[in-house]
């Protein structure tokens, strides 16, 4: 009998410290972000989108090797003789394929490095097109991908740059 | 698989009813991803139970065999997504043991803070996650709060918030920052009275208490037979820890205690889980405590490691269990057979028997309490 | 790395390219200075949107301790307090709304005599009048307890809730207009039946469901004998009628052609059903003490104060009150099908429970039928156990607000404490729920109808 009464109040007093808590965090701000109108920095370490500069490229091939899923590619450049140069003419990074585990980044020689990290976080691809991204001499930072249907270099539609500049590690 | 897929005939019996089939899965709010449970139902209690796997398979063993050691640890980010770090570590453990590399103490010490702070996110999605199957929904929210802490922690250390590849081989990525230090302290400082809330909130609420004690118990004999190992195991009064019984990273040097459960209940397993996020603080802070100095990688490690030929077993305490990775090497770049013994896919094997004659209801609070995740599961 | 294939060449690299080619730069040049780098602009999202540098700012730590330095904290609360008084004075120039049904129905008549019509005719259009007004309150308490759940919920959970619906020009706040957008896209969503679906019953279960509600609005107290009809027997005629909304249930659960919904469809009919007798045995002390039926009397029984301060409400008899307000309440939740006893809907085990195989306005009509029962159980337990309309202080600031705003103001306490218990607890299982019902509640409800018995002989209420 007693037993029974212990274990009724035993119960309530249970149920009700948790009511107390939940009431307590409703008085309590919200910890959440609004998020298009607010936006974190990642940070510098992020693992973003992938940028990759043209001029600085020696083509070397070391992010080629480095990638685990094969989502880059590049050709080479060639000298009016047909010989191969340390520059490279295209090159591409599949982002279907991308792991963002900045392997081809650490593997990069060059100083500045050439491909690396962005910390842009919203890349949004309405088209297969689109997840292919192509650099060659004179392209932006961000590349362009190649519209199958109108046969020519597009901007990235669905890139929106958190950061003016992304840092870049030597 | 036949009989899963046609109806089972009708029950033979006195009063005239009817046996219901139900397919749980793998589209359901509470199966944890995409496992399907096959359910024969007489009125609530079922009869015949079917887990049906292999939505999520990516053959992840195979891929490991055409691809380099450094590139496999990327693959194995995606084994237990929830909790990477073990993952990354039982490769590179297996790898080192192949190649004859021994990490420097820098960076042991830094693989147990980030194994022990992904087993704290990882057990709190499983509270979150098993607020949620059994109705409560808040306190999913707040351990997704708290989780949300940890993963910015990673994210500030080696830039990902989910799949790592913060483990490499021969040691870790990156050296951790004074200020990270800082920002960790200030993360356990918060954390640990956040515990004694989950506890009021869910773990001592009688109506959770009442939906998972005495709910699925596993006896300490059918644990130990099923393979079960980790919290599932622990649950059931089995003291049995890969940190404890066969020391990794320095495990040995860390003192803290291996939370047992009693009657290997749903709730004990639940109860297990809540109180090795309180042991994983205190290993934090002993390893913040004593962080030796030096490097973070070890010397000779080759960009492309070619290996003797050879075989090596390594296995962790992950998240879940018993994770362990057997590899063979041919002496190539890559490879010649990975095996991975997933904790998730062990444990999954006694829902066909402990499903038997539960109600619908208990089958997600089973489902729930054994904490599979399927990406691990079908690898 | 062996395996790169061919097939996924990404660009033909013949297309010629924007700049001069790359062949002019092999030569050994002075390095170039790097061009600035150049983003496309931002198509598909908001614009950059406010940039929060320090992550460490939004830890729940840093939020939690400087809850008041925070100018949308103060904001929000200053609002809340605005919103409160503005409407309690706003209550006192109103005053009670008992006399305007009184000239309102005056005014019908002589409009009807002056038209000759036949007698019958006004007391019929203000029998109508009164039935559009209780039918609107249930179809705005739905618009607002939605969205006052959703906030309530959020607040609890740490989050916002919605913020957005309103307008695009700032009058927004706090996304008022949720729900009425919400109900726009219900109406304008595909209603689909299923195949394998009971064609008639599925369409029509959820008018079997929101009929007997609406009904049982009737005789409810909405302040000082402010109801839509004045019926005798008020208590039996609203149990009555809210009991048959679980044949609606039903049909939904069995009509769907769903499994999953068969199963909520026999859980709500075993659940609603037990737990209508603890709901009838917790009132019948509050019956024995006021001596009637009537919603009227048991608020007008409820009268007057103790030592001048403690109002002599049922919920304030000692012991007895509390056991009866304790047992209608979780009875009354258990009624709505919420959480901790939302087993018919389940949204973890049934997927959706009986409305699994609903959509657009079919269901939402569950949803409204649900809130509409919130309503009303919450305007009953102010009915039954707070005094109805009465002031809970006899103090001058309290007793110029009229009795409709206090009777609003309990009901939407209680309103509160459904959606409190509702973000705070687990479900139960079907066996506990059963067993909590039969051997916990039902026996206590008994013991207390003969504890108020007890209560009565010795004349102590």
């Amino acid at each position: 009998m007693i037993g029974y009464f212990t274990n009724i109040f035993r119960n309530s007093r249970a149920l009700v410290s948790g009511h107390w808590i939940t009431l307590r965090y409703m008085f309590k701000p919200a910890v959440t972000i609004h998020y298009p109108d607010e936006k974190l920095l990642p940070f510098e370490k992020f693992r973003g989108a992938l940028l990759f500069d043209a001029n600085t490229c020696i083509s070397c091939n070391l992010c080629v090797k480095a990638c685990p899923s094969n989502c880059i590619q590049l050709e080479n450049a060639t000298n009016e003789a047909g010989k191969k140069v340390a520059k490279v003419a295209w090159y591409s990074i599949d982002f279907g394929k991308c792991n963002f585990c900045r392997l081809c980044e650490e593997s990069c020689p060059t100083k500045p490095k050439s491909v690396w990290h962005a910390l842009d976080y919203e890349m949004i691809f309405t088209r297969r097109d689109e997840m292919v991204r192509c650099w060659k001499q004179g392209f932006a930072y961000v590349g362009k991908y190649f519209d199958s249907k109108s046969k020519e270099f597009k901007d990235p539609e669905g890139q929106i740059s958190i950061h003016e500049i992304p840092p870049r590690r030597n | 698989m036949s009989d899963i897929a046609t109806p089972p005939a009708l029950a033979t019996s006195s009063l005239k009813t009817d046996q219901m089939f139900i397919n749980m899965g793998p589209q359901h709010p509470s199966t944890h991803g995409v496992l399907r449970i096959a359910l024969t139902l007489e009125g609530e209690v079922i009869v015949k139970a079917v887990p049906d796997i292999g939505y999520l398979h990516r053959g992840t063993e195979k891929l490991a065999e055409v691809r380099g050691y450094h590139h496999c640890i990327v693959l194995t980010d995606r084994w237990d997504y929830v909790s990477a770090m073990p993952n990354n570590l039982v490769f590179c453990l297996a790898a080192e043991k192949l190649l004859g590399v021994k990490a420097p103490a820098r960076a042991d010490t830094l693989r147990v803070v980030m194994c022990e702070m992904n087993r704290i996110a990882s057990h709190l999605l499983f509270m979150g996650t098993y607020g949620i199957d059994t109705g409560a929904f808040t306190p999913f929210l707040y351990a997704f709060r708290e989780r949300e802490m940890v993963l910015d922690l990673f994210e500030m250390l080696c830039g990902a918030r989910l799949t790592y590849n913060y483990i490499r081989l021969g040691g870790v990525m990156t050296d951790v920052t004074p200020e990270w230090i800082g920002r960790l302290k200030e993360f356990l400082v918060y954390f640990k009275p956040r515990l004694d809330e989950y506890n009021t909130l869910l773990t001592f609420n009688p109506i959770f208490m009442a939906r998972t004690k005495g709910v699925g118990c596993i006896t300490p004999q059918e644990a130990v037979n099923w393979g079960l190992s980790g919290p599932n195991l622990r649950g059931s009064g089995v003291n049995y820890d890969a940190r404890k019984h066969d020391p990794y990273c320095g495990y040995e040097t860390y003192e803290f205690d291996v939370p047992l459960g009693e009657e290997g209940s749903c709730w004990d397993r639940y109860y297990c889980r809540v109180r090795e996020m309180r042991e994983s603080v205190r290993i934090i802070e002993q390893a913040l405590a004593k962080l030796p100095d030096g490097p973070v990688m070890a010397p000779g490690v080759a960009k492309v490691p070619k290996p003797a030929p050879g075989e090596s077993y390594a296995h962790v305490e992950a998240s879940r269990g018993d994770l362990g990775i057997y590899l063979v090497s041919d002496g190539g770049i890559s490879p010649f057979r990975m095996h991975v013994r997933a904790p998730s896919f062990v444990n999954l094997a006694m829902l066909e028997e402990k499903l038997v004659g539960m109600k619908v209801a208990d089958v997600i609070a089973i489902l729930g309490s054994i904490d599979i995740v399927l990406g691990e599961v079908d690898r | 790395m062996s395996d790169a294939s061919e097939d996924n060449k990404p660009a033909p690299p013949d297309v010629s390219p924007p700049t001069p080619p790359a062949a002019s730069v092999a030569k050994p040049l002075p390095k170039p200075a790097l061009p600035k780098p150049v983003f496309p602009e931002a198509k598909l999202n908001h614009a950059n949107g406010r940039l929060l540098t320090d992550r460490f700012a939004t830890w729940p730590q840093a939020i939690f301790d400087s809850a008041w330095s925070r100018p949308s904290y103060r904001m929000g609360a200053g609002l809340l307090a605005g919103i409160v008084i503005g409407l309690s004075v706003m209550s006192i120039f109103i005053g009670e709304l008992t006399p305007w049904g009184g000239k309102i129905y005056a005014l019908l008549e002589s409009l009807a005599r002056r038209q000759a019509l036949p007698a019958y005719v006004a007391p019929l259009v203000w029998i109508l009048i009164k039935v559009l007004i209780v039918l609107h309150i249930i179809l705005l308490n739905g618009l607002w307890a939605i969205w006052w759940e959703r906030k309530i919920s959020a607040h609890i959970q740490s989050r916002v809730g919605p913020t957005y619906a309103g307008s695009p020009k700032g009058w927004n706040f706090h996304g008022w207009a949720q729900t009425a957008i919400d109900g726009i896209k219900l109406l304008l969503k595909e209603d689909i039946t299923p195949a394998a679906a009971d064609k008639w019953v599925h369409a029509l279960a959820p008018a079997i469901v929101v009929v007997p509600c609406v009904i049982a609005f009737a005789p409810v107290l909405f302040g000082q004998n402010l109801a839509a009809a004045n019926l005798d027997i008020g208590t039996l005629y609203i149990f009555a009628f809210a009991g048959i909304t679980v044949i609606g249930v039903v049909m939904a659960g069995w009509g769907s052609g769903n499994k999953y919904s068969l199963l909520g469809g026999l859980r709500a009919a075993a659940q609603i059903v037990s737990y209508e007798l603890p709901r009838g045995f917790s009132v019948v002390p509050v019956l024995m003490f006021a001596g009637s039926l009537d919603l009227a009397v048991i608020a007008k029984a409820q009268e007057g104060y103790w030592w001048g301060v403690v109002p002599k409400w049922f919920v304030f008899y000692p012991v007895v009150g509390q056991i009866a307000f304790i047992i209608f309440l979780i009875a009354s939740i258990a009624e709505t099908n919420r959480v901790p006893f939302d087993i018919p809907e389940a949204e973890s085990e049934l997927v959706g429970g009986f409305h699994t195989e609903y959509s657009g306005m079919k269901w939402s009509i569950f949803f409204l039928t649900e809130y509409g029962y919130v309503l009303l159980g919450s305007l009953l337990l102010a009915t039954f156990f707070m005094g109805g309309g009465a002031s809970p202080l006899p103090f001058v600031p309290f007793t110029l607000i009229p009795s409709w705003l206090w009777m609003l103001a309990k009901a939407m306490l209680m309103m509160f404490v459904f959606l409190w218990v509702r973000w705070t607890l687990p479900r139960f299982r079907v066996d506990q729920l059963m067993d909590f019902c039969w051997k916990f509640l039902l026996p206590w409800s008994f013991a207390n109808v003969i504890l108020a018995g007890v209560y009565l002989a010795f004349k102590w209420a």
